[in-house]
């Protein structure tokens, strides 16, 4: 031992020593720190929204005496990783966890016994939960039959336009029912006043490269990239004709869309000037406007989206949120109560609208009059009404751990469709749906190839 | 037994290598070892793990997206060194030159982008190749009549990563150039020129010769920083591979298996392919450098 601390002595200078020492010391400080003791639920969410909503149930809980909650706000990419590395290694997590759809495919891939979530499916439908949520809503958080969470929103769609410029052009937005009304109707806002070559502003704020609108857009026509066992269902002759129409907006002589991004400032800028007329609207996106573009208060209205067809279903569904209980808590009761206390008080469903203009999942409070009351951003429409209409109207969606794989290769379809259509000079509607079906069936095929090798998923692709 | 006894002496190395041993296993032998088992196996974290043996592989061969990643990483790579790397010992020719004035400010203001981080530059960026309203296809516009929709993080994503990593890296090379233009002999230079030698023959066989040992190691840097192309499309592209997966790299794909799809053993096969093109271009730079020299 002696020799081996004279060997360090002569080999360890004097600043290499205080820094070793300095390294002993702070790695023995961490390991002997004492761990603080956190009692109560642990509950993780991503929307800071979301916190101040359930703030005052949560201070009611703690006057009732009733089991404390660490609620935490932690952004999306870090909730993600710190959720599936706990998920993956099966240790302790937080009891309740609020998730986006987005990561709603990872947390659901593997053996459905793997799955971190708890399987609420019995207990929901014990508690007779399911007659009083909106039943699509339940789809992006149920896996092969499953369901992992209690679905935060509905999340209809409806159009939002510009209605000083609508209405100073004289015209009249009953009379669209379908898309190609839209088009009809308001083809006149499609002026090329400055005689640069380019109409001055288009139709529709919408653009290939846009997946999430793509999906929104097909799944009100019917559309969708997978069924209700798991199955890629992207090249199906609905879906071809569906994205064959709206190449048609992006491109060539019927072109009414226009890239108009959202969350950026130069979209928004876009916006201001009234670059396109409408865009879909889904119920999140009105206080995103709000917050963002205060200057079109009084400017902007909402409708229907137009449908594919006379009669056809006017809205569709796009984003998503759920609270879900760790598999690994061990206060399950405790967890489940909590949840219901947060996602069925009347008082957070009417702060959710209130708020955040987001319609609550919960029929029993659709009759709420403050859904009735005017806004006065959307120009005084009771616009909540509109979209309360709409919820129980919104299509079908399932869940599969391979959705953003199956979005990002729509996407991709969509793209050389449409670059396609345009180096070719090929406008012509079903020569663009015969390309449509090759580019569907290559990114259907890509998709499979991915989802053949999880030898865990049980339903064949 | 004293001190100084053979038994007790053959110790004291063991027990001083015995703290970077253990660092070394722990972050480098064993997730090593750990990633080379992955990579044998589909997986959904340790719970739902089954041994697929070399299928990862085979997939990975006849997986499209794979081969679009490579080529995607492989023009990213080729750029860097037969654009960046010329235009970065151009640059740093220019500022040798003698009597240059102001020669610090010129080095600062070429090496700033890096003082900034790639994330912030990426950032910065894509707000400057943005359609309509970006900064470069305004003066475009207003300059030459190239349309505002012009789509350079649609259509044109490896031309506009490439157009951004100039920027960034140019000159942080022109640095490491600079610094072994300074270091040429003086004297074989005047040698050179009073033996008659042009500027082009001077630079070919005296300038060339000397900074190849700085330009060899800048070459390796080059080529490995370019095969892990990642931050930079990945901010730049809105977390995405863009449109047509026309930024995917293969560090994104990687990610695109490992955090997106969940499949670890996917990635970690991915990351071996990797570890291997890095290997493989080390040894062949490695020796194409010594056959020179």
């Amino acid at each position: 031992m002696r020799a081996i601390l004279e060997a360090m002595a002569r080999s360890v200078s004097l600043g290499v020593g205080v820094i070793l020492t300095l390294a002993l010391a702070s790695v023995m400080a961490l390991a002997l720190w004492p761990i603080p003791d956190r009692p109560g639920l642990e509950m993780w969410i991503f929307s800071p929204e979301h916190q101040l909503l359930y703030e005052p149930a949560l201070e009611q809980r703690a006057a009732d005496n009733r089991a404390h909650v660490n609620m935490r706000v932690i952004g999306i990419p870090s909730l993600k990783s710190r959720m599936m590395s706990a998920f993956f290694a099966g240790i302790p997590t937080a009891d309740l966890i609020e998730i986006e759809r987005q990561m709603a495919g990872q947390a659901f891939t593997g053996p459905i016994e793997a799955v971190g979530f708890a399987d609420l499916t019995e207990l929901i439908a014990q508690e007779g939960l399911l007659e009083q949520i909106n039943e699509p809503s339940f789809g992006p958080w149920t896996s092969r039959g499953r369901i992992f969470g209690l679905p935060h929103d509905v999340h209809p769609v409806l159009l939002g336009y510009r209605a000083d410029i609508v209405e100073a052009a004289g015209i009249d937005v009953t009379q669209i029912e379908t898309w190609d009304d839209f088009k009809r109707v308001l083809a006149p806002l499609m002026s090329d006043d400055n005689d640069d070559g380019d109409p001055d502003r288009y139709l529709l704020g919408m653009w290939f490269t846009d997946a999430d609108r793509l999906e929104t857009v097909m799944l009100q026509g019917g559309g969708r990239l997978f069924d209700e066992q798991g199955r890629v269902t992207m090249n199906t002759e609905l879906n071809a004709r569906l994205l064959a129409e709206m190449i048609t907006w992006f491109v060539g002589p019927d072109r009414i869309a226009a890239d108009v991004p959202d969350f950026s400032a130069a979209g928004n800028q876009l916006k201001i000037e009234g670059y396109a007329i409408a865009y879909l609207m889904p119920d999140w996106m009105c206080n995103i406007w709000r917050l963002q573009m205060p200057q079109l208060e009084g400017k902007v209205k909402v409708m229907p989206m137009p449908a594919w067809e006379p009669g056809g279903r006017r809205t569709s569904v796009w984003g998503g949120t759920m609270l879900g209980i760790a598999k690994t808590t061990e206060r399950f009761d405790e967890s489940w109560e909590l949840a219901k206390d947060l996602y069925f008080s009347d008082a957070i469903a009417r702060e959710l609208y209130t708020r955040n203009d987001i319609v609550t999942p919960i029929k029993l409070y659709w009759d709420d009059p403050m859904f009735d009351e005017p806004d006065a951003y959307f120009s005084g429409q009771a616009k909540g009404r509109m979209y309360v209409d709409q919820a129980p109207l919104i299509p079908a969606r399932t869940s599969s751990p391979y959705y953003k794989l199956a979005i990002d290769r729509l996407r991709d379809a969509a793209v050389a469709i449409a670059e396609w259509s345009r180096s070719t000079g090929t406008f012509d509607r079903n020569a663009i749906e015969a390309r449509c079906k090759q580019e569907l069936e290559r990114a259907e095929s890509l998709v499979r190839l991915q989802m053949q090798r999880n030898v865990f998923l049980e339903a064949t692709p | 037994m004293s001190a100084d006894t053979p038994g007790r002496r053959s110790l004291a190395p063991y027990a001083l290598a015995a703290p970077f041993v253990l660092i070394f296993a722990v972050f480098i032998i064993i997730p090593l070892a750990r990633a080379g088992i992955l990579a044998l196996q589909q997986t959904y974290g340790p719970q739902a793990a089954e041994f697929v043996f070399l299928n990862n592989f085979t997939e990975l061969a006849r997986d499209p997206l794979f081969w679009r990643a490579i080529g995607n990483t492989l023009i990213f790579t080729l750029a860097s060194v037969f654009i960046q790397l010329p235009l970065a010992l151009g640059l740093a020719m220019l500022l040798n030159r003698p009597g240059l004035r102001g020669r610090g400010i010129y080095r600062l203001i070429f090496f700033s982008p890096q003082l900034m981080g790639l994330v912030f530059v990426a950032t910065l960026a894509s707000i400057i190749f943005e359609k309509r309203s970006g900064l470069l296809n305004q003066v475009l516009h207003w300059g030459f009549g190239v349309s505002l929709d012009f789509p350079w993080l649609q259509t044109f994503v490896m031309p506009t990563l490439i157009l951004t990593t100039l920027w960034m890296y140019v000159g942080f090379n022109m640095v490491y150039f600079l610094a072994a233009l300074q270091n040429v002999d003086k004297s074989l230079l005047e040698a050179a020129s009073i033996d008659g030698a042009g500027p082009w023959a001077r630079f070919r066989h005296v300038t060339i010769p000397a900074i190849r040992p700085v330009a060899s190691f800048v070459v390796l840097l080059s080529i490995i920083g370019s095969l892990q192309l990642f931050e930079l499309p990945y901010v730049m592209l809105n977390a995405t591979a863009g449109p047509a997966n026309r930024g995917l790299t293969i560090v994104m794909y990687l990610y695109q298996s490992g955090f997106e799809v969940g499949d670890l053993g996917y990635a970690s096969a991915i990351g071996w392919v990797l570890a291997l093109m890095l290997v493989g271009f080390a040894i062949v730079q490695a020796r194409l450098a010594r056959s020179e020299t």
